[in-house]
């Protein structure tokens, strides 16, 4: 019976094929689609200012229960006085689990908990965040604890020496995972160990910090005017500014002067570098400072990276040490476009030991190669087609509306940057491409960084004998490993 | 005190895509059954112009067997090789030279058999190693190579990849697990005949290229997730030790051997038992209208003849475990404490019962935490969870010890929470905060249009996608003497795997005082300032150090002398840290 039923099917997909596959079209290149009209929301239709200063952007979306208030804090790490590295992270932590000046810890875990609401805090490099995430229902209740976490925060000390085991703990994992140890001694590398990002928390500075110092600190950066609001969610916008301008009321501002995020003082000294550890990947990172915003050629830039190594399979990087070679799982390029402060232009993969060196020198070429060969047509338009046709995601939600126009308010971004994307991507020719290769990617200055066991490394292998020493950057230097606690360089093991 | 939140019985209005009365959601997709048995979900959801889209298969690592593990994961990288159209400027050459790569290929495989043998003698130590080659083997490499060259000249790199971005399509990605295969993009609203297209292109017409290249790619994948990570190695075998006789007990990523050995014969094998349309479940969340979406589907997936037979059933279930099995492993990480206990299914009455209890042992005010860090304070960190697969269950807890207390301490204390569970009912009021925690994150795992699609797709691959909608309630309805039922039914000594982490020696940071002495001498320090570590009575610890001091004098040894006076210096240390404390 079953088997009568499964011929029958069977036949009725054969004769069903036939039919329906009139007019497929033999390459999807013949398929045409409807055009696609989307204008990008502005800035300006969202944005209100609270009476004690607050910027609020403002979103309704009434589809799920649920109610998002995030706020970002003028402030960051690079404000750690000299000795106490890793403040500003530890206010971030205990903001939310200090309890507050009325409610112990044990008893805000529980009220917050048992609302089922979410909330986090945390102080990055150069800015904070604070985010309550709160079923409709317990708007009220959620928010009065908010206000309270971030204006009256207790800092209970029990929490704070966990805290500081906690810290301790995770620092001395600092050397276990290459990639750990890649992504610390490349940000020394580009940007030297004096620089607030290299500034890391030791042993020693995370032991001297105080309960008062966490009190000093949230006293000088937290107040209104120095928050900008993202709300989005399930309420009606009049509600809820009201109810915001309520809560953030009686909290006077506080003058303080905040300095501006430090530049670094020179550029990385260009050479080869490797931390010796003993595993059976190595982890390459390849390159040099790239630009800051408002760069006229931002968007160039972006496309160029974009076929370099940035775009995926679709890339050139990923497709030669990848899709050719088999030599890496994960291959690419990152062009950084940085907001205070120069970004990096780093290219990377990870590899067994011994094919490094040859994975490094196909890097090169096509480093090489996009500064002096003109991209081809399709790669350019499968590019600059790529950034506009997900430019609408930057705006999916309306939660991420406001995110992304309170971000832009925070970094200081030109109002008309979206309302102009897509015209500044159409422009982009391929002998923009070219010139900016030429102008940004500079293979003389460029750091090469490896970690894993060196001595594989450095010996390659014998079907592409390729070695370090090949590259004309020098011999290579070797770094010691850190000690976790103090940062301070360990001989290396034999 | 909390009688003010007790009040989830509001009923919202439905509103597009969900209804929301009480405490569950309800996600009211339309779905659609081809002839040839693939299930299209959709959803329309949402004012962005772009569709999220998952392709799932019923298929994953426990569908394999000895000798192919690894096949599933392998072959989830093969469908982004292209197909007669894609990928290829002239798909005849191409299959000419593929036909050639598969002869040399296997005479490639009678070297690898003589080196698997040699490997197993023991005259070789690793057979992937290019010095333990035979001559043969390295000349058929050489040919291989060439042919290899000639067969790029005519590919079209990662084509796929390529026409998606081009069309603004983002996120082309899989994932392969124990119980699944799953296919991802996101495409813009109006491209979406695009993807019919491609997707159905790759089912009816897929050409393996690349296939050797590609094993090279899986094989620096891990490397990359399990050889160069702390404890990639060790997890995966805590894991094949727990499993005894179910398929589970193969890593997803597959053992080296296999990895090295699968033919691009046994992936097509492969291919035509599990990628058929009746294994097969397309699930489109987004801006899309249901009838355009359906006639497009009809057309292009229609295309697909049914498999010939269904895909075999997986027999083999797990035996009951007789006795608790341990590990004990020193890596590079922190001293830690990993419990696993056999669990039920996914679709196991018991399990949303399994759901609220690990729920009561976990969070900032779960009972682990509270427990073991906040009162206790031997460890930093101490949860528990679910690994709910679909023909087997794994309930897991874990204890991360604090500097000064052994992952033995902390095991012991979660069999205390543990033993509590089973002789007590919970209290009502934690009972219902968990059920709050639940019903919320259920509203919060909505948001997306991206993951609510990835869990229509793993629902309907592990059951049916309605249980999104039908689970919720059974966990609403848990009650106190049903977590205490499961906990005596399932947490038991003769049912539970533990693995303890102990640091690595070389991987601790060397006390310079320590690093200092003879090599004889450091262990026994570290073993003496360990058990000092211990010490918690200040009373014991003094007496400690006045015999210390009054031994003192009767070593005649130098080096002894500095071990000791290194000892002494941690004792002393310790019991002022025990005086600062009170």
């Amino acid at each position: 019976m079953r088997k009568c039923a499964t011929l029958w099917l069977l036949l009725l997909a054969v004769l069903t094929s036939g039919v329906l596959a009139q007019g497929i079209p033999p390459h999807p290149d013949q398929l045409t689609f409807k055009p696609l009209k989307y204008d990008p929301p502005k800035a300006k239709d969202f944005r209100h200012t609270l009476k004690n200063g607050a910027v609020v952007y403002i979103a309704e979306d009434r589809e799920l229960p649920l109610i998002n208030i995030s706020i970002i804090i003028r402030t960051g790490s690079y404000l750690d006085p000299e000795g106490k590295e890793g403040l500003a992270a530890m206010v971030g932590s205990l903001l939310r689990d200090g309890g507050t000046q009325s409610l112990t810890p044990d008893s805000l875990d529980e009220r917050l908990d048992f609302l089922a609401a979410s909330v986090s805090t945390s102080i990055g490099g150069t800015q904070g965040s604070a985010t309550l995430n709160v079923l409709t229902q317990n708007l009220d209740d959620g928010l009065a604890l908010f206000v309270d976490i971030l204006k009256h925060p207790r800092f209970d000390e029990e929490r704070m020496r966990l805290y500081k085991e906690r810290t301790l703990q995770r620092m001395k994992r600092r050397n276990d995972h290459t990639a750990s140890i890649e992504r610390r001694e490349w940000n020394r590398l580009m940007y030297g160990e004096d620089f607030f990002i290299n500034r890391l928390p030791t042993k020693k500075s995370i032991e001297s910090i105080t309960r008062e110092d966490l009190i000093e600190f949230h006293r000088k950066y937290f107040y209104p005017a120095n928050f900008i609001f993202a709300v989005s969610g399930d309420f009606k916008k009049k509600d809820m500014l009201k109810k915001l301008e309520k809560a953030f009321a009686n909290w006077p501002n506080r003058g303080t002067k905040i300095p501006p995020v430090p530049r670094p003082k020179r550029e990385p000294e260009p050479g080869i570098y490797m931390v010796h550890k003993d595993v059976n990947q190595g982890r390459i990172s390849i390159g040099h400072w790239a630009i800051e915003r408002g760069n006229p050629d931002e968007f160039a830039l972006r496309v160029m990276n974009d076929i370099l190594g940035g775009g995926g399979f679709t890339s050139r990087i990923m497709s030669r040490v990848r899709s050719d070679e088999g030599l890496a799982y994960s291959a690419g390029s990152r062009f950084g476009i940085g907001v205070y402060y120069p970004g990096v232009f780093r290219a990377y993969f990870q590899s067994k030991t011994p094919t490094c060196a040859y994975a490094t020198s196909i890097v090169l070429e096509e480093i090489n190669r996009i500064r002096t060969e003109k991209v081809s047509e399709e790669e350019l338009q499968t590019s600059i087609n790529s950034f506009i046709e997900t430019f609408p995601q930057n705006f999916g939600t309306a939660a991420r509306t406001v995110r992304t126009f309170a971000q832009d308010e925070y970094t200081g971004r030109d109002p008309d940057y979206w309302q102009n994307y897509r015209d500044n991507f159409r422009k982009v020719t391929a002998d923009d491409v070219l010139r900016v290769a030429k102008k940004y990617l500079h293979p003389e200055k460029l750091v090469i960084l490896g970690v894993g066991n060196v001595d594989d490394m450095l010996k390659g292998y014998d079907k592409h004998p390729v070695k370090f020493t090949d590259f004309g950057l020098g011999e290579v230097k070797r770094l010691p490993l850190r000690d976790p606690l103090t940062l301070e360089p360990i001989a290396e093991e034999k | 005190m909390y009688k003010g939140v007790l009040r989830f019985l509001v009923v919202w209005t439905a509103l597009g895509a969900f209804s929301q009365a009480a405490l569950a959601q309800n996600v009211k997709p339309r779905v659609h059954i081809l002839k040839n048995g693939l299930r299209l979900i959709m959803l329309k959801r949402g004012d962005e112009p772009r569709i999220a889209c998952g392709l799932a298969f019923r298929v994953g690592s426990v569908n394999e067997r000895p000798g192919i593990t690894g096949i599933s994961h392998l072959f989830e990288h093969m469908m982004f090789k292209g197909t007669k159209t894609i990928g290829t400027k002239d798909y005849e050459a191409d299959k000419r030279i593929i036909a050639q790569l598969d002869s040399v290929k296997a005479l490639m495989r009678v070297e690898e058999s003589k080196m698997r043998d040699m490997m197993r003698r023991g005259l070789i130590d690793d057979m992937r190693k290019r010095e333990n080659w035979t001559e043969r083997y390295k000349e058929l490499e050489k040919v291989f190579d060439q042919l290899i060259q000639k067969q790029r000249e005519i590919i079209i790199k990662d084509e796929l990849d390529r026409i998606y971005t081009k069309h603004g399509a983002t996120g082309l990605n899989a994932f392969t697990g124990e119980d699944m295969t799953v296919y991802i993009i996101n495409v813009p609203s109006n491209k979406l005949e695009l993807f019919m297209w491609l997707e159905s292109d790759r089912l009816l017409n897929p050409v393996f290229r690349e296939f050797y290249a590609e094993r090279d790619v899986v094989y620096e994948e891990r490397r990359l997730r399990i050889e160069s990570t702390p404890t990639g190695r060790y997890d995966v075998q805590f894991e094949t030790m727990f499993w005894q006789s179910s398929p589970y007990n193969w890593p997803v990523i597959g053992w080296p051997s296999d990895l090295i050995a699968i033919t691009r014969e046994q992936a097509h094998e492969y291919f035509n038992t599990y990628y058929a349309p009746n294994n097969c479940s397309v699930v489109l969340v987004g801006d899309l209208d249901y009838d355009e979406t359906i006639r497009l589907a009809e057309k292009y997936f229609g295309r697909l003849p049914r498999g010939r037979k269904e895909p075999p059933e997986v027999i083999t279930m797990e035996v009951p475990q007789l006795a608790e099995k341990r590990m004990a492993a020193e890596a590079e990480t922190t001293p830690q404490v990993r419990i696993w206990y056999h669990g039920v299914a996914h679709d196991h009455v018991d399990q949303p019962a399994l759901d609220i209890l690990t729920s009561i042992l976990s969070g900032k005010t779960g009972r682990l935490y509270k427990s073991l860090v906040l009162e206790k304070g031997i460890a930093t960190n101490a949860y528990a969870g679910i690994d709910a697969r679909k023909y087997e269950g794994v309930i897991q807890v874990v204890g991360i010890a604090k500097e000064g207390h052994s992952p033995l301490e902390v095991e012991q204390a979660i069999y205390e929470e543990i033993g509590k569970l089973k002789k007590e009912p919970v209290s009502d009021y934690e009972l219902q905060k968990v059920k709050n925690q639940y019903a919320a994150s259920n509203f919060r795992r909505l948001q997306s249009n991206f993951f609510l699609m990835i869990q229509l797709a793993i629902y309907d691959v592990m059951s049916d996608w309605s249980y999104i909608n039908t689970y919720p309630p059974k966990v609403q309805a848990v009650t106190a003497e049903d977590v205490q039922r499961v906990a005596k039914k399932y947490l038991t000594r003769e049912n539970r795997n533990v693995l303890i982490y102990t640091r690595k020696e070389s991987a601790e940071p060397e006390d310079p005082a320590i690093a200092a002495l003879p090599e004889q001498a450091r262990q026994m320090v570290k073993m003496m300032i360990g058990r000092i570590q211990q010490v918690n009575d200040q009373n014991q610890l003094q007496m400690m150090i006045s015999q210390m001091e009054s031994r003192m004098g009767q070593v005649q040894n130098d080096d002894q002398r500095k071990a000791m006076e290194v000892v002494l210096q941690k004792a002393r240390q310790r019991l002022q840290e025990l005086q600062q404390k009170q």
